[in-house]
């Protein structure tokens, strides 16, 4: 078996990771699964490819940062993108999922929901970017060598590490500061919360906010690593919800953990079983990993 | 500081055709220890949980001194200084004990919080043993102790408890009455939901019996605790008049 599955393995994995950890911080705090994370994920990457373009006219910025095959313009465009993508998610939860929760509205009907702001979405996404896949920039990478003849790129070692660096700062906000107190109380009961003294809307602000700017993280790593296209998130749906399950839903490291495995995983069922196989490999850990621990690799018992 | 709390005509529930607080008025002087008691399904619950803003008003209105408090959602009446306990999950089980003192604490400004968290440590001393250790390891006493210290942290003007000694040993029991005692001794107006009748009787200044969602007897405690149809009064058979 050729060792270079397990870098490509890894790197698709923390991709999976990122987007993992905004949809699990949805779920366990507002409780359902959306499905309009993956439009968040599209929609972050074509933000960027536009603040892209106009920061590069304007200013410059475009020629390649050293070994890397982008500019600083694509730099500024993902702070940029990150806010614009927030933007969205914040408006997303004004017109739609706030105005069920206040009605009291059933999951389900949330879910679908989030199904059809998926749908319109994607299709605006198409309608205004074409179908047509495009690129952060056309240069090419030159492979650094590792030892034990495996392959890497800078763009990939660089995605790895803003992964890294996302994954921590999240846990650290989460964990040390108040309006991370705030998040893990409003998980654990919202009634509560506010009879504590959060401002619970607040608050669920706050969690669209980081899983938006997380999700357009993914976007531009996936646009970077791959291409961009309007069905991008979309297809990365169902792997995304396998790495925050298999994690265990609320679990932030087990999101990144869960995303790993299931990058291994894909890269692994390309190796031997063939591309066609993949996407049904992500379905298949699941299955597997669920049927031995129910909550997930890091989850509670009833979390 | 402490302020009255008024009720003026309070109706409430969870549906607006079916209102389970059917219009309530009484007032709670500043400083005052008043006892909230009446059958299963009486609306003791629904009562407190819309003045504290946890459940929906229909109609009247709940004050604290001057300041409206219906239609505020609960962190603002939190913030006006009401502080609500409610019967059950009163605490952050997964978060520490020290994090659950922390987010009350936010409502105070930044300068002030360490010196109340320190306050609420020497009034319950098993909450400073261990700290980090999760909320949800505690044991029930210690629990609703907890629960209380979350609520007095902002030293509120008043605050109101659901049947804090639900689940509780007599003994137990009788320790949160006692701490209860204390707390308005120092002046702060209290508002105490029971089921344990007899033994709230022994602390509160004044009891209100509510039966289907309205006042049924609001007389001082040591009246009632000398009347022996107070069962009869719950049922609804008995005349209210002492």
């Amino acid at each position: 078996m050729n060792p270079q599955v397990f870098v490509d393995g890894i790197v698709a994995g923390s991709m999976i990771g990122l987007g993992a950890i905004g949809l699990t911080l949805v779920y366990s705090i507002l409780r359902f699964p959306n499905f309009a994370h993956g439009e968040l994920v599209t929609a972050g990457a074509y933000f960027a490819l536009s603040l892209a373009a106009l920061i590069g006219a304007a200013v410059g910025g475009t020629a390649p940062i050293g070994p890397f095959s982008f500019g600083w313009a694509i730099v500024l465009a993902a702070l940029g993108a990150m806010v614009a993508t927030a933007a969205l998610a914040l408006a997303l939860d004004a017109v739609l999922f706030q105005r069920l929760r206040r009605r009291g509205a059933a999951v389900i009907i949330i879910v679908m929901a989030s199904f059809g702001a998926s749908l319109a979405l994607r299709s605006g996404i198409e309608f205004v970017y074409t179908a047509s896949p495009a690129y952060f920039t056309r240069e090419l990478q030159i492979a650094m060598r590792l030892p034990g003849g495996l392959r890497v790129t800078p763009d990939q070692l660089a995605a790895l590490a803003l992964t890294a660096v996302l994954v921590v700062a999240v846990h650290l906000f989460v964990t040390r500061t108040a309006a991370g107190r705030a998040m893990r109380a409003v998980r654990e009961n919202p009634a509560l919360a506010a009879l504590a003294g959060i401002d619970v809307d607040r608050t669920i602000r706050l969690v669209w906010v980081l899983g938006a700017a997380l999700a357009c993280a993914a976007g531009i790593t996936a646009g970077l690593l791959i291409q961009i296209r309007p069905t991008m998130g979309f297809d990365l749906l169902l792997p995304l919800f396998a790495a925050a399950i298999l994690g265990g839903v609320g679990s932030l490291p087990g999101a990144v953990v869960g995303g790993l495995v299931v990058g291994l995983g894909e890269a692994l069922t390309v190796a031997f079983l063939g591309a066609e196989w993949r996407a049904g490999a992500a379905f298949m850990l699941l299955v597997a990993i669920l049927v031995v621990r129910p909550n997930g690799l890091f989850g509670r018992a009833g979390g | 500081m402490s302020r009255p709390v008024r009720l003026d005509g309070l109706v409430a529930g969870y549906e607006r055709d079916l209102p389970i607080v059917k219009g309530v008025d009484f007032a709670v002087a500043a400083g005052e220890f008043v006892g909230i008691f009446g059958p299963n399904g009486a609306g003791k619950s629904t009562l407190v949980k819309a003045v504290a803003g946890a459940a929906a008003t229909f109609g009247g209105a709940a004050f604290l001194g001057d300041t409206l408090l219906t239609g505020l959602p609960a962190h603002k009446v939190l913030g006006a200084g009401l502080a609500f306990v409610p019967q059950t999950e009163n605490i952050f089980a997964t978060l520490s004990i020290a994090e659950n003192l922390q987010i009350a604490a936010e409502v105070l400004p930044r300068a002030a919080r360490a010196a109340r968290i320190g306050a609420m440590h020497a009034m319950f001393p098993d909450l400073a043993r261990a700290p980090h250790r999760p909320a949800g390891s505690l044991s029930g006493g210690q629990r609703q102790m907890l629960a209380v210290a979350r609520a007095l942290i902002v030293s509120p003007d008043a605050i109101i408890l659901d049947e804090p000694s639900a689940g509780l040993s007599p003994r137990l029991a009788h320790d949160v009455f006692t701490t209860l005692a204390r707390i308005n001794a120092a002046g702060t107006t209290i508002i105490l939901v029971e089921q344990n009748v007899r033994a709230a009787l022994a602390v509160v200044s004044r009891g209100i019996i509510l039966v289907d969602g309205r006042v049924r007897l609001d007389a001082p405690a040591a009246d009632l605790a000398a009347r022996d149809d107070l069962g009869a009064l719950f049922l609804g058979t008995a005349a209210a008049a002492a």
